[in-house]
């Protein structure tokens, strides 16, 4: 394939940054200072607990991009992973007085062993059929969820006491107990999280993903372990959305189990697909539709269903039309009206040559 | 451990779950055998057919044009769906067109979610008339309902079994099944046998959908997302045969209702179809061979 080619040369050579990359990587700092200094200044608390649940789904959608996107398994199980990681993360700040970084590693580690488990049989499985048990999956671990409940700082394994009168918050970290601190909290450990998964996309396993994704017979014959790095990107995935579900634990102080359930991982791979799997913008963007933008409406009194239908046009639209998602299209259609109202204003000048748009 | 006497009422309502679950799981194995598409909005389709029938009862239609209007609709949705996006996905992956089909399953569950609102608590029931009346074997009391919910499972396995074997159109679907180009080559009109596999899909599943409306509830999140218990039938038959699908459903409903009285496992037993389907799926699957279908590029 000549293309992997020319696209594999320049890689090489890139180790010092070019120009518009030293650009994006400006924006993307710049955006990034005034989203932890100048944005919670600027919301009502109201919006800066959506935006903190916005950036514990910006780290699971970015662990589904990765298994979607980069090597192309499909799980529809996320937010079960998501509730183990939660349940997880609530069990130890209730059980022990741990710092909290400490706690979410931990979260992460275990969520990731315990998608390692039930990943490794299912791994045999392959495109469809791999989507499918990974849905099975989820709506086992929800039905198991229910009955067990979330800890609420009762005692034994399970931590949970169905007659507690008073049950406690769970903890926060004690540099952050107040919203907004706990907001830039949140968004420097989905920070720490898409850094994690762009140092993967950039090195060997980034690479072998993509060969997978490409083609795996062809990636055997390249020596890659299929199965190895598949394995890979499964306990990526579990990790990061693990220490997701810790932070979700922190945010909202209490869990229930009803708060999961099984059709939201079906929501969260449509929001994904819409947001963008191949970019980790797009998981940003996958974060704010399912997260930001139902507050939204809420608090215009519109109601939250119209969403529902926007998503399913949304996966349609995406599946026919627009492969890459919202975060490839949106420049790129802006790109073109501006090449085209540029087009128009200087309608008297001689027609630029314009190739092909890709 | 329950005496054999509280087990018996379940034995029953096993069975129609069985059924159901087996009506759904024919319909949506013949779809994808004559198109590749796995029809996750099997459910939430049902369910629109069911509210629709709860609308137009409580407006005064008599109860059996109030069904067909259900079953209509269901069959057109699907239909619709079929037509439209059906052709532009027909050469992707099986696993993309299934995703398509959790497009509309949004769609129409926020529509559904939209016009029949469920936060006001109100709970919308639908009772067929064969719910009161009934007869007993033994103990055990049996409705009308439950019996035609698993003849209709029956019957509709043994039809579409005997369907897709002896008529013409039944063999151009198991062709299509095989490979859609060739089967196109030799002339048969591809998209008219993927519009009449649309169109039975859709009317089983309003079918399915009204009896799940009377057998399980009537709301739409219950009805849309209960077609992931219907699927484990379906995982276990590999998406292929009817008669494992069959089977597997009767299983699967028959256990499901049999570990209610059993207090230790009771809250479990809605992990029936995935654990069942999941063990399913890994032992068929041991022996994998790598293969890459053409359609997959």
């Amino acid at each position: 394939m000549p293309a992997t080619l020319e696209r594999a040369s320049p890689a090489r050579a890139r180790t010092r940054l070019s120009r518009p990359q030293l650009i994006r990587a400006a924006i993307t700092a710049a955006l990034l200072l005034f989203v932890l200094l100048g944005l919670p200044q600027l919301m009502s608390l109201y919006y800066i607990d959506t935006m903190t649940q916005v950036a514990v789904y910006s780290m699971v959608a970015v662990g589904l991009g990765v298994l979607v996107g980069r090597v192309g398994l499909v799980s529809l199980g996320q937010v079960a992973v998501l509730a183990i990681g939660a349940w997880v993360a609530a069990r130890l700040l209730f059980a022990t007085t741990q710092p909290f970084p400490l706690v979410l590693l931990e979260a992460g580690l275990i969520t990731m062993v315990l998608g390692v488990v039930i990943g490794l049989p299912a791994l045999r499985l392959r495109g469809l059929y791999l989507a499918l048990i990974t849905l099975m999956l989820a709506g086992a671990i929800t039905v198991v969820l229910a009955t067990v409940n979330f800890p609420n700082g009762g005692h034994g394994f399970l931590g949970y006491n169905g007659s507690l009168v008073h049950i406690p918050p769970i903890r926060r970290p004690s540099i952050a107990t107040s919203d907004p601190a706990y907001f830039r909290y949140s968004v420097v450990v989905a920070i720490l999280m898409f850094a994690l998964v762009l140092a993967h996309i950039k090195t060997r396993p980034g690479r072998a993903w993509a060969a997978i994704r490409q083609s795996e017979p062809a990636a055997l014959a390249a020596g890659i372990n299929i199965w190895f790095y598949k394995l890979w990107a499964f306990a990526l995935a579990s990790f990061i959305t693990g220490v997701a579900g810790g932070v979700l634990a922190g945010a909202v102080h209490y869990l229930y189990s009803i708060g999961f359930p099984t059709q939201d991982s079906i929501t969260l791979l449509a929001v994904t697909l819409m947001g963008g799997v191949y970019s980790l913008w797009g998981a940003v963007v996958a974060a704010l539709l399912y997260q930001f933008l139902p507050a939204l409406l809420n608090n215009w009194g519109v109601s939250a269903d119209w969403l529902i239908i926007l998503f399913g046009v949304g996966v349609l639209q995406v599946l026919t039309t627009a492969p890459a998602g919202l975060a490839d299209q949106v420049p790129r259609d802006l790109a073109r009206l501006g090449r085209f109202l540029r087009n128009h204003v200087r309608k008297a000048a001689p027609a630029p040559t314009q190739g092909s748009t890709k | 451990m329950p005496s054999w006497q509280d087990f018996e009422p379940f034995i029953v309502s096993g069975l129609a779950l069985g059924g159901v679950y087996a009506l759904s799981g024919v319909g949506l194995v013949v779809l994808y055998r004559a198109t590749g598409v796995l029809y996750l909005a099997f459910g939430a389709v049902g369910a629109l057919g069911a509210l629709i029938a709860w609308s137009l009862q409580k407006a005064g239609t008599p109860g059996w044009l109030s069904w067909l209007a259900s079953v209509a609709v269901a069959a057109a949705v699907t239909l619709g769906y079929g037509i439209l996006f059906g052709p532009a996905l027909a050469r992707r992956d099986p696993l993309v067109k299934a995703v398509a089909t959790i497009g509309l399953t949004l769609i129409l569950y926020g529509l559904m979610d939209l016009l029949w609102t469920t936060s006001g608590g109100q709970a919308r029931s639908i009772t067929l008339p064969t719910d009161g009346s009934g007869f007993s074997v033994g103990q055990i009391q049996v409705t009308w309902t439950q019996v035609i919910a698993l003849a209709a499972g029956v019957v509709l396995t043994v039809a579409t079994g005997a369907f897709l074997r002896y008529t013409k159109l039944g063999t151009a679907m198991r062709a299509m099944a095989n490979d859609r180009d060739i089967t196109a080559t030799l002339g048969v009109p591809v998209r008219r046998v993927e519009a009449a596999a649309w169109l039975g899909c859709g009317v089983l599943a309003g079918m399915a959908g009204l009896l799940l409306a009377d057998l399980v509830a009537l709301d739409a999140t219950t009805l849309t997302f209960l077609v992931i218990s219907s699927l484990a039938a379906v995982l276990i038959a590999r998406l292929r045969s009817i008669t494992v699908t069959f089977i597997a459903a009767i299983v699967i409903g028959l256990l499901h209702d049999l570990l209610t009285p059993v207090n230790s496992l009771t809250n479990y037993r809605d992990m029936t179809p995935f654990v069942i389907a999941a063990v399913a799926l890994l032992i068929l699957s041991r022996h994998q061979v790598m293969s890459q279908s053409r359609e997959e590029a």
